[in-house]
């Protein structure tokens, strides 16, 4: 740990530490590019310009490791003036369309420029033109426009130092350079979208997100992605009820800054809602109906089924795409206060999603890696619900060797299986089928009766990630009219056998987790560990204001100063 | 080469660096060895395991001598060559000596006038700075436009592995050396010792951030001395003959040896003049035969193009070391010593070193990248006739907003100096130019052009 001395506040900073990590542990907003808390520092923007005493030049504060005792002045007339300088350079050549780029309001130049640039433009001469480099796409997701690059390296750094694949470089020279692929080579990595998170100005921008939505008008929830079992943390991106995008919601234990494209580009999925009211069949037509008459039927067949059958007689379906809560309530309701013995769920084997990561726990030489195709098959387990084995109910459903009276599904697409057309076929001939499902498949077609609930953008709740992190999610939209999420309909089922009280948020059900579950005893519903799983610990007050990764980063770098996280 | 030997020094000064030039198949080993070449080297190599000679011994030699950084900054080479960390302090790393061959400053072509004709003295000076440094491979980082110099080295270094001056246990010494050419892409910043190590290494050349310096970190993160062609030439000669005579030469006690001087622009003989260190700028000239066709001085860039530019008066008693041009507010450099003379027109001079700038920087940095491209448009501007009354103020202004600490290497400073210097000293030139200018205020567009541009493209649909 080093003291320095910052515009005359003295902070403590990691040895390795630098001082632009210093004036922003000391609250000194000092303006940088090319700086990334993740990426090798470059010092090439020269933006971060400060004067510390003893160094009679000036110096960019990324370069200069921190020693005890340093004086920085961060806000001195010749540091000010340096900074200025650098924002005219950069200023000098830029296109300053911002109404026409899409990176305004998210824009760095723009912000930097805003604070510290000159008011008029010194500059009378043409401005630089990157013929055949502009708007042009380099791979599948990303669009280069060299007239807005600052010539910064992140873009070629993450190819380079995180992604491992280096496809981006420099070519030419000076005030010709160009920042695009190697020739012959594609901007084509498992998480090139990353690059545009990196680039500070409209450089590199994805095309899926392009002049689809004004940054500023972005509403942002704090999620996680359903991808598969890592869970990256994202934020929400949505607008009138409409999912725009999702950002990787920096968390220095999982996705760290990143998240990978396959993930990223499922958000406008979530926008998919086949079922916006109860569906029921009545003889062979289908209906819409109210959830009252829709419940009734559900409560009804299982109820005759106990009945006449016993309780064995009923298979439950959770899933590993719902939260632990659900699967609780699930368990709670189907299990425990009903007592079928047969809640089961299956996850499948995707493919291999990887987030570089090395400081994080559980990773494998630098990677976290997942494999599973849902974010919660550990949540799952921890709320009871049983991982389908070889002579599981619901396997002896798939081969024919079991035909359910009532077959209750939480989640319609809960596995690939889910529309494989033997299981579909087996599944039909239950007693009675419900199921909860928000877009069309082949389970649903044959359910006698469909509730329509929220996607993931709707829901709260919380996941069992890869490292057995629980991860809370929030809600971003409120769903449609008449749409449910998952847990209200399991609380209005529950309160049918007097189990639940509907009132319970995501919240009230994480408590009775930790009163019922031993494992959930000292669980908090944000990044605490679960008692007897290996014990990760994150910060959950770092990463509070999470849609500025500095601001993160410089809260990280603090509790690390003051020895919260080690 | 077509310089006569004859003449290319002063009157009753005995050449060293170039004693050999101008004899017959000078660059080869056999003539090397015949004038007395590889004695230094031999001396070492029969002298090491007796312990008569040691690394420190030649070290303090060569401090002893005074000798300075023949690249440019002039940096004490003995001093440069104790920051290198000692065995048990490097964690097993090797240390690599590079020879910076990179020859690129305009106005400069000493390099390659020692590498073409006496290739074998910058090996043997390379073999006895990595003795002194403990280096077992050593690397000759020339400039891709030399091809024949990359050629003669090759040679040369063949003809030293034949004759047994390299190789593995060096005449049973138990010393190990190999010396390995390596070629350039020809960019003018690979010559800055960090850009070279990257390109080395294969990757551009990048300036890196100091510290880490090369001593401590260079080439392939181990300790790296780079040092000029000269310095390591000089290195042979203090060996051979000995810091007290090294000392003779030149001005003091701080300015010492032997220096190879590259004059050139507007003189009767421009070429490379050796003579003692602190020659006298005049002294200079009148070897070179003076002023072309008699004329004065108007101008003189002292070392490179990097270097601020003189007036006639500031080199009337100018000692050409690097105190002496230090003191007159410029630098030695890399002893390039331009003459421009009377009707030379300034403002195209300074727009040509300019244009040389724009193209070289490496385009890491800001204010370098976006910086030497503006200064050169606004120096074509006034050049085409469309200089503005504030133009020389601004110019100025840009370049103090360059240097100093806002780059990583000092590329920005050397391509402000021509700029800053240029404009200072000669301003009436340019206030000239711009006087005849067609537009001396800036403007902006008249309102009534842009509103009939906007109501053009309403018409046609495009605004709404
Ligand atoms: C832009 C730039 C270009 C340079 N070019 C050369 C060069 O071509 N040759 C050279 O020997 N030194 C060059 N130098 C100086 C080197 O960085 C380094 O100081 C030198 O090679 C050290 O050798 P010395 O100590 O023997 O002078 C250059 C420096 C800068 C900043
Ligand atoms: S494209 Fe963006 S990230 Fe890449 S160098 Fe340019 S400004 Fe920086
Ligand atoms: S690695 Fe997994 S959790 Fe992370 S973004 Fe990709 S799919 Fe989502
Ligand atoms: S000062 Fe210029 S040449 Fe030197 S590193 Fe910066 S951009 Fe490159
Ligand atoms: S942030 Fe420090 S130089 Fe770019």
């Amino acid at each position: 740990m080093a003291k320095v001395t910052v515009d005359g506040r003295e902070v403590v900073v990691p040895d390795n530490g630098n001082v632009l990590e210093a004036c922003r542990i000391a609250g000194v907003d000092v303006p940088h590019f090319c700086y990334h808390p993740r990426l090798s520092i470059v010092g090439q923007c020269r933006m971060c310009m400060v004067e510390i005493e003893g160094m009679p030049k000036i110096q960019a504060s990324c370069t200069v490791p921190v020693r005890d005792g340093m004086v920085v002045s961060a806000s001195s007339e010749k540091a000010l003036a340096a900074r200025n300088a650098t924002m005219e350079f950069l200023l000098i050549n830029h296109p300053l369309d911002c109404p026409i780029c899409d990176q305004a309001g998210e824009c760095k130049l723009q912000d930097n420029a805003f604070a510290a640039g000159l008011p008029v433009s010194r500059t009378s001469e043409p401005r630089r033109q990157y013929p055949g480099y502009d708007r042009t796409g380099i791979g599948p997701h990303v669009i280069a426009d060299m007239t807005r690059c600052i010539q910064c390296t992140r873009c070629i750094r993450f190819c380079a130092e995180i992604a491992g694949t280096g496809e981006l470089t420099f070519i030419e020279r000076g005030g010709h350079t160009i920042v695009w692929t190697h020739e012959g080579k594609v901007l084509d990595n498992e998480w090139s979208a990353c690059t545009a998170d990196v680039c500070p100005v409209g450089a590199l921008t994805t095309k899926d997100f392009r002049f689809r939505k004004r940054v500023w008008w972005l509403d942002k929830a704090r999620s996680v992605c359903t991808g598969c079992e890592i869970g990256c943390n994202i934020s929400i991106e949505h607008r009138d009820r409409q999912v725009f995008r999702f950002l990787p919601r920096p968390n220095p234990d999982v996705n760290d800054y990143w998240m990978c494209d396959y993930g990223r580009f499922r958000a406008e999925e979530l926008n998919a809602q086949d079922f916006t009211r109860p569906v029921v069949k009545d003889g062979g037509s289908t209906k819409e109906t109210n959830w009252g008459d829709a419940l009734e039927r559900i409560q009804k067949a299982v109820d005759e089924a106990i009945k006449a059958k016993g309780a064995a007689s009923i298979l439950v379906i959770g899933s590993a795409n719902l939260s632990t809560e659900e699967n609780y309530l699930l368990n709670s309701l189907f299990r425990t206060r009903l007592g079928v013995p047969n809640v089961e769920f299956v996850v499948d084997n995707g493919a291999l999603r990887r987030i570089k990561n090395p400081k994080a726990e559980g990773n494998q030489e630098g990677w976290l890696k997942g494999l599973e195709s849902a974010p919660n098959s550990r949540g799952a387990v921890a709320a009871g619900v049983t991982r389908a084995l070889s002579d599981s109910a619901l396997e002896k459903l798939s081969s024919g060797k079991f035909t359910p009276a009532v077959l209750y599904v939480a989640d319609a697409a809960f596995a690939k299986k889910a529309s494989d057309p033997a299981f579909v076929q087996a599944a039909r001939k239950a007693g009675f089928v419900a199921v909860h499902a928000r877009t069309k498949n082949a389970l649903t077609e044959v359910a006698d009766v469909v509730l329509p609930v929220a996607s993931l953008s709707g829901k709260e709740g919380t996941f069992v990630n890869s490292q057995r992190r629980i991860q809370a999610f929030s809600i971003a939209i409120v769903p449609p009219p008449v749409v449910r999420t998952d847990m209200e309909v399991l609380l209005h089922l529950g309160k049918r056998w007097g189990v639940f009280d509907t009132r319970w948020t995501a919240g009230d059900v994480f408590e009775l987790l930790k009163k019922e579950i031993p494992l959930y005893a000292d669980a908090e519903r944000e990044s605490r560990a679960v008692a007897g799983y290996p014990a990760v610990i994150s910060p959950a007050s770092a990463y509070d204001s999470i849609f500025s990764p500095e601001e993160a980063e410089a809260k990280l770098i603090a509790a690390a100063a003051e020895g919260r996280n080690g | 080469m077509s310089q006569k030997k004859s003449g290319f020094h002063p009157a009753g000064y005995e050449p060293v660096l170039l004693a050999r030039l101008g004899k017959p198949n000078s660059r080869h080993i056999d003539g090397y060895v015949a004038d007395g070449g590889y004695s230094s080297w031999k001396k070492i190599l029969s002298g090491v395991k007796t312990g008569e000679w040691t690394p420190v011994k030649v070290t303090d030699l060569v401090k002893a001598s005074g000798l300075r950084g023949r690249g440019g900054a002039g940096f004490p080479t003995g001093l440069k060559w104790t920051f290198v960390p000692p065995k048990e302090k490097r964690g097993g790393k090797p240390v690599y000596l590079l020879c910076n061959c990179d020859e690129s400053e305009p106005g400069t072509f000493k390099d390659r006038l020692l590498i073409e004709t006496d290739p074998h003295q910058l090996l043997e000076g390379m073999m006895l700075a990595s003795f002194a440094l403990d280096v077992k491979h050593a690397y000759i980082y020339i400039r891709g436009e030399m091809v024949h110099g990359a050629e003669y080295l090759n040679e040369a270094v063949s003809e030293a592995y034949a004759k047994g001056f390299l190789g593995t246990d060096i005449q049973g010494s138990g010393l190990t050396l190999d010396i390995t050419v390596h070629r350039g892409a020809g960019a003018y910043i690979c010559g800055e010792e960090t850009a070279l190590i990257e390109s080395l290494e294969g990757k551009r050349g990048h300036p890196r951030i100091k510290p880490p310096f090369p001593a401590v970190s260079g080439v392939w993160s181990s300790p790296t001395v780079v040092n000029n062609v000269e310095t390591l030439a000089c290195v042979k000669h203090i060996l051979d003959r000995g810091p007290d005579w090294f000392k003779t030469l030149g001005r003091n006690e701080k300015n010492t040896g032997p220096k190879l001087y590259c004059i050139s622009g507007h003189v009767e003989r421009p070429g490379v003049y050796e003579g003692p260190m602190g020659l006298p700028f005049l002294e200079l000239l009148a070897l070179a035969g003076g002023v072309r066709g008699g004329k004065k001085i108007k101008a003189v860039i002292p070392g490179g193009a990097s270097a601020p530019m003189l007036t006639a008066e500031e080199v009337q008693s100018l000692p050409l070391d690097f105190d002496g041009v230090a003191a007159a507010k410029s630098m030695l450099g890399s002893a390039a010593i331009m003459v421009m003379d009377e009707n030379t027109d300034m403002v195209k001079a300074v727009t040509n070193i300019s244009k040389f700038f724009a193209h070289e920087s490496c385009g890491q940095c800001t204010p370098c990248r976006e910086g030497t491209p503006w200064l050169n448009k606004m120096l074509k501007r006034i050049v085409a006739g469309q200089g503005k009354r504030q133009d020389l103020d601004l110019m100025l202004q840009i370049a103090n907003q360059m240097g100093n600490g806002m780059t990583i290497c000092v590329f920005a400073d050397a391509a402000i100096a021509p700029v800053l210097s240029g404009v200072t000293k000669f301003r009436s030139e340019f206030e000239a130019y711009i006087a005849k200018s067609a537009a001396l205020d800036y403007q902006l567009p008249a309102p009534a052009a842009v509103t009939d541009k906007v109501a053009a493209r309403v018409a046609e649909g495009i605004h709404s």
